[in-house]
């Protein structure tokens, strides 16, 4: 490749990572959560190995993960954040937080700019640099990767633990929970679809197995075309979705108004037979606090109807 | 164009790789289909999914590989020989890095998505008129040692921008930027082969009737000169068109490196001194080695797809080192 694009491949891969935050780049899980369990009930060892001491409770803290950033606010802990990503806009009451920028690769002056006494990050190691500096600087940090549902159940656990309310973080989990396997429930005896989740136009992104998304089409009542390969998120060319042929897409509503408008699309049998499913992507899109609530608007575009 | 045996076998040659490319680009792909299926699909009989394969999938990204690899190795051609410099190639002369100016522009001032190769175009084509409006500073006679600088400075300041432009664009359209930058041709249509298809002929046309004069410049000013040609317009000229030739396929298919370099070192040992035979040459040779790098792209990683600029930069280096043993 020419020497200017593969300056520029470099200088932007890191960013990129950013786009999903919840999704892309995939390292290998730590055990964590038998780690967190194993230690004393003074300390959390977080999803870099870190441990993280449970003294004061923590009155000024920077959360740069969207997923962090609304379990904050679900558990009674939103007025303590000084700082948010550029992401973070639910709740509402989060875009009234100090937008820091960068989920992925933060800028570290900015962060301790807002004299936090806990940092949470996404666990990608691309934060790995950040979260040294943040801990060398004297600033406690917890980075947690949330990707699956059961990621989710962890962090409402060890966030609970963190600000002091794990009353409420067992109530956040068991509401979330119980949602969850209503809609199980409800559409184990509906067909199963399947279903082609397009996150991206250009390059056509899939969502994987690797994403909570893809558990919330199995609850939904569906399965998802790509759910094999455990990757979070990745390119497809257009000919091999064809090729899976699934019943439904799933798509946001920029994203399927482009697909039924171009003509290689009609290729594929769900778009011919008018089945792309429109999400809202502000509700569906991150494991947080309306997991549930995604599963049900999931349920009912499948199967419009089984779910009042 | 001459007529010697050679020559009639070279252009065999390269009418049938093209032809072999194209065969195996409409053939081959996730979905299997037998020559019987892939045929009845071309002309619209059969199976309504293989018909939309064939024609709205396959056949406008084989189409569209073919133009933009004709065109990229046209424009090398023509430069190599308007610069007499072997490393003179669009890319080079400040045409992608402008083209890929006014994309993350587009981008990262959320321009709806159908502008993006709009915004490539015009950056590439306000860097060619920077790069001549700096040649022209440096000199009453720019010759071309100063348009290749200018290029390499104006490219040097794309970048520049684009950096800065890419740190402050929020990341999922990095990543859009990104892509692009990386050369494709999977989002091929038929509206977009047709606007190529007009502008790329065109354009092409037009280089292949100032050929001879690219022959004249290619002895040295001088000589040019006392022919009695105009070498600074001469060398505009040529320059412009095979830049604005180059500047259309980045803005359809990104930045693909090395073809536009590599290409024409390849045909101009056979195709003779004339640069009518070269640019036309190169132009069979760059068609066929882009529809054969695509579906190298689209195959070897399934479900995913390769970046096109790097799968024609892995076969290029190869190529050109055995063309240099040859030459030594």
């Amino acid at each position: 490749m020419h020497h200017r694009s593969s300056t520029l491949v470099r200088f932007a891969a890191g960013a990129g990572i950013a786009a999903l935050v919840t999704a892309c780049d995939a390292h290998p899980r730590t055990s964590s959560a038998d780690s967190a369990a194993a230690a004393s009930a003074a300390s959390i060892i977080d999803d870099f190995g870190d441990t993280l001491s449970l003294g004061a409770l923590p009155r000024r803290i920077v959360s740069l993960n969207p997923a962090t950033t609304e379990l904050f606010f679900a558990l009674g802990a939103g007025e303590r954040l000084v700082g948010r990503t550029h992401f973070d806009i639910y709740p509402v009451a989060a875009q009234a937080v100090p937008d820091l920028g960068n989920a992925i690769q933060p800028n570290v002056e900015a962060v301790l700019g807002a004299r936090p006494d806990l940092v949470t990050l996404y666990a990608s190691n691309s934060n790995r640099h950040a979260a040294t500096r943040l801990r060398a600087a004297g600033v406690a940090t917890l980075t947690l990767r949330i990707d699956h549902i059961a990621d989710f159940r962890r962090s409402v656990g060890i966030l609970g633990r963190v600000v002091g309310d794990t009353v409420r973080a067992h109530r956040v989990v068991d509401t979330v929970s119980g949602t969850l396997e209503r809609v199980r429930a409800t559409m184990a005896g509906t067909k199963r679809l399947s279903a082609f989740w397009k996150a991206w136009d250009s390059p056509v992104i899939a969502i994987g197995g690797g994403s909570f998304l893809s558990e919330l089409v199995e609850i939904a009542g569906g399965r998802n075309i790509y759910g094999g390969d455990p990757r979070p998120a990745f390119d497809v060319t257009i000919e091999d979705v064809v090729r899976r042929d699934p019943d439904v897409v799933f798509a946001g509503p920029e994203s399927g108004a482009r697909m039924r408008a171009a003509p290689a699309w009609r290729a594929l049998r769900a778009v011919r037979e008018g089945r792309v499913l429109i999400i809202d992507t502000m509700l569906v899109g991150r494991p947080g606090v309306r997991l549930g609530e995604a599963a049900v608007s999931l349920a009912r575009l499948l199967h419009p109807g089984s779910i009042p | 164009m001459t007529t010697r045996p050679g020559r009639a076998a070279l252009w065999f040659v390269l009418a049938g790789a093209v032809l072999v490319a194209a065969l195996g680009g409409l053939a081959i792909g996730p979905v299997r289909l037998t020559p019987v299926e892939v045929w009845n699909a071309l002309g619209g009989r059969g199976d309504v999914t293989a018909v939309a394969i064939m024609r709205d999938i396959r056949a406008p990204r084989v189409v569209l590989a073919a133009l933009v690899g004709a065109a990229l190795a046209m424009s090398g051609a023509a430069l190599q020989g308007t610069m007499r410099n072997p490393l003179a190639e669009p890319y080079l002369l400040g045409v992608s890095g402008g083209a890929a100016v006014g994309a993350v522009i587009a981008v990262a001032a959320r321009a709806p998505f159908g502008f993006v190769p709009l915004g490539a175009f015009a950056g590439a084509v306000a860097a060619v008129l920077l790069v001549l409006a700096i040649a022209r500073a440096g000199g009453r006679r720019p010759d071309p040692r100063v348009l290749l600088m200018a290029g390499v400075v104006v490219g040097a300041f794309a970048n520049a921008v684009i950096m800065i432009a890419l740190a402050s664009a929020p990341a999922d359209s990095v990543r859009n930027a990104l892509w692009w930058m990386m050369g494709s041709v999977a989002g091929a249509t038929w509206v977009q082969v047709g606007w190529f298809a007009v502008y790329g002929v065109t354009s092409a046309g037009a280089l292949l009737l100032v050929a001879p004069e690219i022959d004249v410049l290619a002895l040295g000013d001088d000589a040019a000169a006392s022919l009695g040609v105009d070498v600074d317009r001469a060398g505009r000229r040529a320059y412009v068109i095979a830049s604005l030739l180059a500047a259309a396929t980045v803005a359809t298919a990104g930045l693909v490196g090395f073809v536009g370099l590599v290409v024409p070192h390849l045909v101009r040992a056979r195709a003779g001194r004339r640069h009518r035979g070269v640019i036309a040459a190169a132009g069979l040779a760059g068609a066929a080695l882009l529809i054969a790098a695509d579906l190298v792209a689209r195959t070897l990683r399934t479900p995913s797809e390769l970046p096109l600029g790097a799968v024609t930069a892995l076969a290029g280096v190869p190529f050109f080192l055995i063309q240099l043993r040859r030459f030594r």
